[in-house]
C-alpha cells in the first residue's frame, strides 16, 4: 500500500509540474503589450507586422460582451488596448477608462473609410478615443440544408414556433437589442421611445422562447451551427464565411424584409495600462496593414477600415459584401451606433431579465 | 497559571495566530464589506452610500429573483438527496466488504475525478449530453434513435446530474468516515440478540454513521446553492440559479449593491435551512434509538 502511495504521490507531483510548464509556455507571449479582445483576434494574421518586428504576438485576455469586459476594466484588470465597439465608447469614457490615441502615429488614421473618422462619440475636444478597425454585420443566418429559405425572409423567423429550440442570439446585449428593434421596425436606437423600447423587449422576449443557447463566441457558435443543433443564428460575417469556407451549409441572408445590422469596432487605448506605449502603436500600425485587411475581408468576412489597403483587394468582392462606402453600407440598417447611456443601462438589465426567462 | 500552563498559552497564540489573521483578512473583512456594499445603491457608475433596504427589498419581491431562489435551493436539494443516497451504499461497501489492505486503493480511485479541473469535468458532462454528445451518437448507433435528442442538454436536469456526479467524492469520504468508526462488536450484539440484516442496519449502522450522512448533507446543499459554473454551461436558459444572477449583477449588470443584497440573502437562507436540517436529522436519530 505505501509503495502505491508513494508511487501516486510522484506520479501526482510530476503531474503538477508538467502542467505548471505547459501553463508558462502559453502565457509567455510579449507580456510588454495586453489586448483585452475579442475571441479570434489573436491570430497572429491579424497582427503580423508586430510579430516580425517584436518576435512574437501580444499578450491576449478576453472577454465576450463589451459589459463584462467594462466591468473588468472597471474591476482593475490592467490591459493597454482594448476592442470595444462604438456603442460603448460614451460608457467608457464617463467612467475614465480611456485616453486618446496620437493619431499623427498612425500614418493610416489618414485613410481611413470616409466617414469613420468623425463618427459621432469617438473623439472628444482632447482627441481620437477609439481608433476604428473593422466594420460588419450582425444578420440572420441559417443551415440552407434544414430550413426552408422561405421560412427566414423575415426576422420574425426568430419568434416562429417552427424554431422552437433551433436558434441562437449572441449573448451580447447591442446585437440582440439591435434584432429586436429591427424586428419591431425601428431602425436608429438613439431616438427609441419608451413605448418602442418596450415593444422591442416584449418581441426579445418571445425569441427567447425559441432560443437554444446565447452564443458567447462566434467558435460556440460555429459548433452549435455545424452540429445542427442550431439552424437560425443571429450572427456575425465570420460565421457563415467560415462555416461555408469549411463546407458546411451555412449562408447569411442579407436581404431579409427588415434587414440587417451593421457596426463598427475599434481599438481604444486604456487608462492606467502597465505596458510599453510605443508597442500599443506598433500593434494600431500592424493592424491597419494590407496583409491584414486581406485577411479581414477574405477569411473572416468582415471590412477593414483603411481604405487606401481595401483599394489594393478585388472590387468585386467587396461590392458583395457591402465594404465599398460606409454611408451606403448604414443606409437602411440597423447602425448600432453611440448610444445614450439611459437607454443603454435599460437594455442591459432588460436583456438579462429576457434571458433568465422573465 | 504556572509557568508551563503561560508558556503553553504563548505557543497557543503563535500557533493560532497567523491562521487566525489570514482568515480574518481573507474571510471576515470580504464579508462585512459584501454587508455594507448590500445597504448601497448604484447610481450609473458611482455608489451612492446612503443607507437604503431598496436591494433587500428587490430581493424578497421581484419574482425573478425570488424564482431563482427557489429553484437553486430545489435543485441542490435534489442534488443533495441523489449524491448521498448514491454515495451511502457505495461507501457502505468499502467500509464492510473490502478487505482492509484495498480500502485505501479504494478512497484513492474515489479522488481519481479530482486530478481533473472542475471545470473540465463539466465540459465532460457536455460532452456526454450534447446534441452530437456521447449519449446521442451513441443511441442513434444502436438505432434507436434517428434525431439526436435535445433534451438531456441545457436544462434543470443536465445540471442536476452534473452536479451529483462533481460532488459524489465530497460525500462518500465523510460518510466512509463515520461507517469506519462504527464498533463492530455491536453489529455482532445486535445479531446475537436476534437482529435480522435490515434491522441490524437500521437500529444500529444508520444511526451512529448518521454524522457522516449529516456532513455530507451539509457539505454538498450549501456549496451547491451556490454554484454558478454548472449551470452556466449546462443549464442553458431554463437552468439558471441564484448564483448566476448574483454573478451577472457584479458584472453585466452593474449593480453591486443589489448583487451583494443577493449574496447575503443567500448566505441568510442557506444558513437558516442548514442548522434545520441538523436539528430535524438530530430529532430523527434519537426517535430509532
Amino acid at each position: 500500500m505505501n509503495k502505491t502511495l508513494q508511487t501516486f504521490a510522484v506520479g501526482f507531483a510530476s503531474v503538477c509540474l508538467l502542467s505548471n510548464l505547459a501553463l508558462n509556455n502559453a502565457i509567455a507571449a510579449d507580456d510588454e503589450l495586453v489586448v483585452f479582445d475579442w475571441a479570434g483576434y489573436e491570430e497572429p494574421n491579424f497582427h503580423q507586422d508586430y510579430v516580425t518586428k517584436h518576435g512574437d504576438s501580444p499578450t491576449f485576455s478576453f472577454f465576450g460582451d463589451e459589459e463584462e469586459a467594462f466591468q473588468k476594466l472597471r474591476a482593475g484588470f490592467k490591459a493597454d488596448v482594448a476592442h470595444p465597439c462604438a456603442q460603448s465608447i460614451p460608457k467608457w469614457r464617463d467612467a475614465d477608462l480611456l485616453q486618446p490615441w496620437d493619431t499623427s502615429r498612425i500614418p493610416a488614421f489618414a485613410t481611413l473609410v470616409a466617414g469613420m473618422e468623425n463618427i459621432p462619440g469617438l473623439s472628444g475636444a482632447d482627441g481620437q478615443y477609439m481608433i476604428p478597425l473593422d466594420w460588419g454585420n450582425t444578420a440572420l443566418t441559417y443551415r440552407t440544408d434544414k430550413v426552408n429559405a422561405a421560412d427566414v425572409r423575415s426576422l420574425q423567423a426568430f419568434i416562429n414556433p417552427k424554431f422552437q429550440g433551433q436558434t441562437s442570439i449572441g449573448d451580447n446585449v447591442d446585437d440582440a437589442y439591435a434584432l429586436a428593434f429591427l424586428a419591431t421596425g425601428v431602425l436608429d436606437w438613439t431616438t427609441a421611445t419608451d413605448a418602442q423600447f418596450e415593444t422591442a423587449s416584449e418581441w426579445l422576449r418571445k425569441a427567447h422562447e425559441n432560443v437554444r443557447a446565447y452564443w458567447s463566441d462566434p467558435a460556440a457558435l460555429a459548433q452549435l451551427m455545424a452540429s445542427g443543433e442550431v439552424n437560425v443564428a443571429w450572427a456575425w460575417n465570420e460565421t457563415a464565411t467560415r462555416l461555408s469556407d469549411e463546407g458546411h451549409p451555412v449562408i447569411m441572408a442579407r436581404d431579409t424584409d427588415e434587414g440587417i445590422s451593421t457596426w463598427v469596432c475599434g481599438y481604444v487605448l486604456l487608462k492606467g495600462g502597465e505596458g510599453n506605449e510605443a508597442k500599443a502603436y506598433d500593434f494600431m500600425n500592424a493592424f491597419l496593414s494590407d496583409d491584414t485587411a486581406e485577411h479581414l475581408v477574405y477569411d473572416w468576412g468582415y471590412g477593414h477600415s483603411n481604405q487606401a489597403a481595401l483599394d489594393k483587394l478585388d472590387q468585386e468582392v467587396l461590392a458583395s459584401m457591402g465594404y465599398t462606402n460606409l454611408d451606403s453600407f448604414k443606409d437602411k440598417t440597423f447602425w448600432q451606433s453611440p448610444v445614450s447611456s439611459g437607454l443603454r443601462e435599460r437594455m442591459i438589465a432588460e436583456f438579462e431579465k429576457i434571458k433568465a426567462g422573465f | 497559571m504556572s509557568a508551563e500552563g503561560e508558556a503553553n498559552g504563548k505557543r497557543a497564540t503563535l500557533l493560532i495566530g497567523a491562521p487566525f489573521i489570514y482568515a480574518a483578512a481573507m474571510l471576515v473583512v470580504p464579508i462585512f464589506t459584501i454587508i455594507t456594499f448590500s445597504f448601497w445603491t448604484q447610481n450609473y457608475l458611482d455608489i451612492d452610500k446612503n443607507f437604503t433596504w431598496a436591494n433587500y427589498i428587490a430581493a424578497w419581491s421581484e419574482p425573478i429573483y425570488t424564482t431563482l431562489m427557489w429553484r437553486s435551493l430545489g435543485i441542490s436539494a435534489v442534488v443533495t438527496f441523489f449524491t448521498v443516497t448514491l454515495a451511502y451504499p457505495l461507501a457502505y461497501y468499502i467500509s464492510f466488504h473490502v478487505p482492509q489492505e484495498r480500502k485505501t486503493l479504494w478512497l484513492f480511485l474515489i479522488t481519481i475525478p479530482f486530478w481533473t479541473s472542475y471545470l473540465l469535468r463539466v465540459f465532460a458532462w457536455k460532452i456526454m449530453l450534447g446534441y452530437n454528445g456521447v449519449l446521442n451518437s451513441g443511441l442513434i448507433g444502436l438505432g434507436i434513435i434517428d434525431e439526436p435528442i435535445r433534451a438531456m442538454l441545457y436544462n434543470v436536469n443536465a445540471v442536476v446530474i452534473t452536479l451529483t456526479h462533481a460532488w459524489g467524492p465530497f460525500a462518500i469520504l465523510p460518510i466512509f468516515v463515520s461507517l469506519e468508526k462504527i464498533d463492530r462488536s455491536l453489529i455482532n450484539a445486535a445479531r446475537d440478540l436476534g437482529d435480522a440484516a435490515w434491522r441490524r442496519f437500521y437500529r444500529v449502522i444508520l444511526p451512529l454513521s448518521m454524522p457522516g450522512v449529516i456532513a455530507a448533507l451539509l457539505i454538498v446543499f450549501i456549496p451547491t446553492v451556490g454554484d454558478y459554473i454548472t449551470p452556466g454551461l449546462v443549464g442553458g436558459k431554463d437552468g439558471v440559479m441564484i448564483a448566476n444572477m448574483i454573478r451577472l449583477q457584479v458584472s453585466k449588470a452593474n449593480n453591486w449593491p443589489l448583487g451583494a443584497a443577493l449574496a447575503v440573502n443567500a448566505m441568510i437562507i442557506v444558513a437558516i435551512l442548514s442548522v434545520t436540517m441538523v436539528v430535524c436529522l438530530r430529532a430523527f436519530i434519537k426517535r430509532i434509538r
